[in-house]
């Protein structure tokens, strides 16, 4: 199409002329090389301090199991940061995810009871798809309702995703009369081994990291979400369909969080009303830390990878130093602060040269 | 100048994570003679959790055993399963566990079992029934039968009584609320249909007024647990029953006591976390010597009333702040 052009002239760092050194190099600063850089720190150190404990396969394995479903949300949420906007709905699409996977688990009459109550063995890929299919239509209606009101109502999306995260939150409560439901129809999807030796939870979390990337570096779509993040007016001047086009975006965000509640529901084996109240603020954590600029225009899938990982890396360390858990929070808190301070103070060096 | 900033990050990182080391027990020592634990509680700040913390502390310490304390800041399996897994990671002898979950904590439970690392259940448990080797844990069923003896200390009767509770299906405060009918029919007690407050201050207050619309000869209600307590509180002194109407908190932490000292609730029953987390230092050392392990225990309650919250047999189960 005739796109090509106002593409190029409207993202800012769209990449010209790639050879795979500069590349490498643009994603490096990109993700920030001082996030990175702090991420091998912490590696060494915990190694060092707990050796044969911290650094085994085992650890690092759960440690990745662990995060796949904030990765999942966070990817999601790197598309909504990028347009300058924020999605504080995540728990809301979270939770009504797992709650509608299980409401449709329970659509299949299997012998006395429902699919709900089937073990791992006896399920069947018919009721993963379809409790698969529920969940992603709870994060449809959360995102087109995200959408609608801050592109066409012009409500902030702070205030506005605020308001779809309580009214959420109250309808899955509504739904469940505010107790959980407990299912092993789900499990194999995340602890199978389609690759032997790898949790499928890690390469769902990793195939969906590649998808965003693509998505956000190398289609249209990417262009359009960072050219609306840099700037509003001229993404609208140069043809972009901006309404249209964040709409798309917040629902891809939601798609995101009610995956990650279908994920979760089979992680963790029962759905958790009150499980997901902070994810929202662990997603823009990563986010941020990553270096997705939170003011849109600048963003970074692999960035967000590391980010999610800072502080869990350091609490799963802690826990091993044996660290009390209040000065865990302390210091996790202090990380994430000066990380994100080294990095502002070396965009700023780069912007004066 | 790009290596002096990696630098300057390389530095303050360390600070800051020498600073966290200091704030935890010693760690990394190899005095490979002493025994290894880890408390898991449900919740940190809680004083039910906290009160076990210092028994567990206690016991630990008699016993020359290093005892690690950690807990997710909600109760909350997602915050609590990656904490366990790091337990895991830290191979501790034995595991003091409250699980957050009956289903979703017996994953990362079962895998520290696999691995060697002795798991006794405090407080909560896991449906899993080969997870444990010991669980401790109150008798809720004995806690509400002590509060329909609690009514008769106060000086009941005959009458009608009720029991307000969370909501049906958690097991905890059913076995409160049956324990409760129970004794209170046997001693003599006219036992109305029981109802729930979802937890929260508003509705049990408007639960307990209906109920004194309904029964303005009512003459005791059981709160199952803190917001009830306040709920049920609140709606007795608008209807001007004070006194009229006695009532029976759960748990004797700082806030239930501030309650007993302001008249809204008549007396407590206390459960014994310290109780809790003694216990099951014991019954991780003894399975760790390869002595005989009590599968479960279920520890007591006590009453506790204005009149005898002084007197050191009872002051010593009120819940603890802080050790």
């Amino acid at each position: 199409m005739n796109t090509t052009k106002t593409r190029r002239g409207a993202a800012p760092d769209a990449p010209q002329k790639a050879s795979a050194f500069s590349m490498v190099r643009t994603a490096l600063s990109q993700t920030s090389g001082l996030t990175f850089a702090a991420l091998i720190i912490m590696v060494i150190y915990f190694s060092f301090m707990e050796p044969g404990k911290f650094n085994t396969i085992s650890n690092f394995d759960l440690l990745a199991q662990n995060l796949s479903i904030l990765i999942v949300l966070s990817v999601g949420a790197t598309f909504v940061i990028a347009t300058s906007g924020i999605d504080l709905s995540i728990p809301a699409a979270v939770v009504l995810g797992e709650v509608f996977a299980t409401k449709a688990l329970g659509w299949f009459t299997v012998g006395e009871g429902t699919a709900v109550d089937v073990t791992d063995s006896e399920t069947k890929l018919s009721y993963i798809l379809v409790a698969l299919l529920a969940a992603l239509a709870a994060g449809l209606i959360v995102g087109v309702l995200n959408g609608v009101i801050i592109a066409y109502m012009h409500v902030p999306p702070l205030l506005a995703t605020l308001g779809t995260l309580g009214s959420g939150l109250g309808a899955a409560n509504l739904l469940q009369d505010g107790t959980n439901t407990g299912t092993s129809a789900l499990s194999p999807v995340t602890s199978g081994e389609m690759i032997p030796g790898l949790s499928n939870i890690i390469l769902i979390a990793a195939l969906t990291v590649i998808v965003g990337w693509v998505a956000l570096r190398l289609s249209v779509f990417g262009r359009y979400t960072l050219a609306i993040g840099s700037n509003e007016e001229a993404a609208r001047r140069v043809g972009i369909k901006v309404e249209r086009h964040l709409i798309k975006v917040y629902v891809l965000a939601a798609l995101a969080s009610s995956f990650g509640g279908f994920l979760s529901v089979s992680y963790f084996g029962t759905t958790a009303l009150s499980g997901h109240t902070t994810d929202n603020m662990q997603a823009i954590t990563a986010v941020a830390l990553g270096g997705t600029s939170v003011f849109g225009g600048v963003a970074t899938m692999l960035g967000t990878l590391m980010g999610a990982l800072i502080p869990s890396l350091l609490k799963n360390g802690f826990i091993i130093m044996g660290v009390g858990a209040y000065w865990q929070d302390v210091a996790i808190g202090f990380v994430l602060v000066l990380t994100v301070w080294f990095d502002q103070m070396r965009r700023k060096a780069r912007t004066k040269q | 100048m790009k290596y002096t900033k990696v630098g300057s990050t390389a530095v303050v990182a360390m600070a800051v994570l020498a600073l966290a080391a200091c704030g935890g027990s010693s760690s990394g020592g190899s005095s490979s003679g002493t025994k290894k634990m880890t408390l898991m509680v449900g919740v940190t700040g809680d004083p039910f959790y906290v009160s076990m913390e210092c028994g567990a502390q206690e016991a630990a310490k008699a016993a020359g055993v290093e005892l690690n304390v950690q807990g997710p800041k909600e109760f909350n399996p997602v915050q609590q399963n990656p904490m366990l897994d790091g337990v895991r990671a830290a191979k501790p002898d034995a595991l003091l566990v409250a699980p957050n979950d009956v289903t979703a904590s017996a994953k990362p439970l079962k895998n520290i079992q696999d691995d060697g690392t002795k798991v006794v259940l405090v407080d909560t448990i896991v449906k899993d029934e080969k997870i444990g080797v010991s669980r401790i844990a109150s008798d809720n069923k004995k806690g509400g039968e002590k509060a329909a003896e609690a009514l008769k200390e106060l000086g009941l009767t005959k009458g009608k009584v009720m029991a307000i509770s969370t909501d049906p299906g958690v097991s905890s405060v059913d076995a409160r609320v049956e324990g409760f009918k129970a004794k209170a029919q046997e001693l003599g007690f006219e036992v109305l249909e029981t109802q729930y407050s979802h937890n929260e201050v508003s509705i049990a207050n408007k639960v307990v007024a209906a109920a004194l619309q309904a029964n303005p000869d009512l003459v005791g209600v059981f709160a199952t647990n803190l917001y009830t307590a306040q709920g049920v509180a609140k709606g007795v002194s608008n209807a001007k029953k004070n006194g009229a109407v006695k009532v029976v908190g759960f748990d004797a932490g700082p806030d239930q006591i501030k309650q007993l000292q302001a008249g809204e609730v008549d007396a407590l029953i206390a459960q014994q976390p310290y109780e809790i987390g003694k216990q099951g230092i014991e019954q991780a050392l003894a399975a760790l010597d390869g002595k005989s392990v009590t599968q479960n225990i279920q520890t007591d309650a006590t009453i506790v009333t204005k009149a005898n919250m002084a007197s050191p047999e009872v002051a010593k189960y009120l819940y603890k702040k802080e050790c």
